[in-house]
């Protein structure tokens, strides 16, 4: 995202705003990975307690979402950095 | 509202401006949380044996990020050319500003 057109004032308000925003995401983010894990993992409600494979599956599921996620994050950056680039040359 | 007398750039706050930045965040926000969700879908073996991501896995998550992004743009081409044969450009400008 372009803010050199914003002038230093409103750059401070926007890395505020952003803040704020990126801490919601983070919540937002917790919660349908919880959300995402149980679905995949728990289906077994002859108990009350997680079995240790549930266990297993939810640990996994949770590491493998937040590195699937950072290289998701990177990559997009990438191309979006590839694409500012080309609009600019326009 | 500003002491410089309203949109130049070397003044003080211009709310139109910071809404235009903030409504293109949340699209950009919106894109990302769509694409992720998307290529995880996609990509990731629910199973979840483990907790790396496989070769397999990793290099359909790059593939996956860089076409959703060329089937964004293509999309957005669309629907600009189709709003503007339909008669009067409809939809302004074009959002793909990312």
């Amino acid at each position: 995202m372009d803010m050199s057109g914003l002038s230093s004032a409103e750059q401070a308000q926007m890395v505020q705003i952003i803040e704020k925003k990126q801490m919601r995401d983070f919540m937002n983010l917790y919660s349908s990975l919880v959300e995402r894990c149980f679905t995949s993992c728990c289906n077994d409600f002859t108990s009350r307690a997680l079995s240790s494979k549930e266990e297993g599956c939810l640990k996994n599921c949770a590491e493998k979402f937040m590195k699937y996620s950072e290289r998701a994050g990177a990559r997009f950056a990438e191309e979006n950095a590839e694409q500012m680039q080309k609009q600019q040359q326009k | 509202m500003s002491f410089f007398g309203g949109s130049r750039n070397g003044g003080g706050l211009n709310n139109e401006r910071i809404e235009a930045a903030m409504h293109e965040m949340e699209m950009i926000t919106d894109v990302f949380n769509r694409m992720v969700s998307s290529c995880h879908a996609k990509c990731v073996n629910t199973r979840y044996a483990d907790a790396e991501l496989s070769k397999g896995e990793s290099v359909c998550v790059d593939r996956c990020i860089g076409k959703y992004f060329e089937a964004n743009k293509l999309v957005g081409e669309t629907l600009n050319s189709t709003a503007q044969a339909a008669g009067g450009g409809g939809m302004g400008s074009s959002p793909m500003g990312m």
